[in-house]
């Protein structure tokens, strides 16, 4: 995976997540997204299911899928290589 | 134009207590008139549910949140509040005192949670699914949809059991979650009617003075008056919450600033969503 790739998903979850006063530097790539990480909740889950599909293409069909996909920026990107279009 | 939004009640306890003087003066409020240590989060008197803890404490988070906006010098020019949002929403628009809004919290959880000593209820938060073929499922398992939250997020009231089976046949529909948390009472829904008649005893006990800012009502966006209020406290019980219609009404109205005041970030949230879908 490139380091642009992280990149442009960290950039999506500050814009979709409208997170202010963070960058992509902000957000460590194996960090976990929900609980003591960003602290996400359904409701971001939700929000970036949605900007996932918008901006890669990538689809998440249901939660059990997404808490493996949202674990981190990492494993996000690895979804969107292996579904993405 | 700054809108202060008040949530509804919080599912859990969800953040640090603050040490400033204000939450203290709050605390001495909320343990002499709702009997509730915030600090401990145990009752000093009696033993009310967790549901009437989790109310209590939602409303003396607002209260103390709306107090630090107002040291801060963020002033409102109009109020709106989800559900049970209502209750702070009152005092800080100046209908009710501080105190006697913990009190009413206090009186009417107590009240309702009578309803859970005869059979147990619950919610359901849903994300994902619309609203068609969730109402179909709300239906088909004698549940009630107690928040339009947003498009795709939705809350349900009904009894434990059929709530289970609609959280589960929504995830085999496509939800993305469904969650379920026990409650006393089946909120916004017209079973609530049970406890009607008490409840209007509760809220008809304090005098309610015209609100000195503007507070939009989450049922059907109309501005509430001191004369209104009692009635709408027991209407908003036993209808759902329109919590899209709301926002996109504040909008309309001319709120630019969204201040959401109290536990938590939901309704921030939600609007985000709603303005991803209005863009």
């Amino acid at each position: 995976m490139s380091d642009q790739l992280m990149e442009n998903i960290k950039q999506m979850i500050i814009d979709s997540l409208r997170i202010e006063g963070m960058s992509p530097a902000d957000i460590e790539t194996d960090a976990p997204l929900f609980g003591e990480g960003l602290g996400l909740d359904s409701i971001d889950a939700l929000q970036l299911v949605v900007a996932m599909e918008k901006d890669f293409g990538a689809v998440v069909p249901d939660a059990a899928t997404g808490t493996k996909v949202f674990r981190s920026v990492r494993s996000m990107a690895e979804y969107i290589s292996e579904n993405g279009k | 134009m700054n809108c202060f939004m008040f949530p509804g009640q919080p599912l859990m306890v969800s953040q640090a207590f603050p040490d400033d003087p204000d939450f203290d003066a709050i605390s001495e409020l909320t343990r002499e008139r709702a009997f509730l240590d915030l600090s401990a989060l145990s009752w000093t008197k009696g033993t009310p549910t967790d549901s009437v803890k989790l109310q209590v404490y939602g409303v003396a988070m607002s209260l103390w949140h709306a107090r630090k906006l107002g040291r801060e010098k963020v002033r409102p020019a109009i109020v709106a509040g989800h559900s049970m949002g209502i209750y702070p929403a009152l005092a800080l628009c100046g209908c009710v005192s501080e105190e006697d809004i913990l009190e009413l919290t206090y009186r009417a959880g107590s009240c309702m949670a009578r309803m859970g000593e005869k059979r147990e209820y619950a919610l359901g938060c849903v994300t994902g699914l619309t609203l068609e073929p969730l109402m179909a499922i709300a239906e088909s398992n004698g549940v009630h949809l107690a928040n339009y939250n947003t498009s795709r997020h939705f809350l349900l009231s009904g009894e434990k059991g059929d709530i289970a089976n609609a959280a589960a046949e929504a995830l085999e529909n496509g939800a993305f979650t469904a969650n379920t948390f026990p409650c006393d009472a089946p909120l916004h829904t017209p079973l609530m009617e049970e406890v009607a008649t008490p409840l209007r005893e509760i809220f008809s006990g304090y005098r309610y003075a015209e609100p000195l800012i503007p507070i939009m009502n989450h049922i059907d966006q109309d501005v509430l008056s001191a004369s209104e209020i009692p009635d709408f406290l027991i209407r908003e019980l036993c209808e759902p919450v329109y919590w899209e219609q709301t926002y996109r009404a504040l909008h309309a109205a001319g709120a630019t600033r969204f201040f959401e005041v109290g536990a938590g970030d939901s309704l921030k949230k939600y609007n985000r969503w709603i303005q991803h879908e209005m863009a």
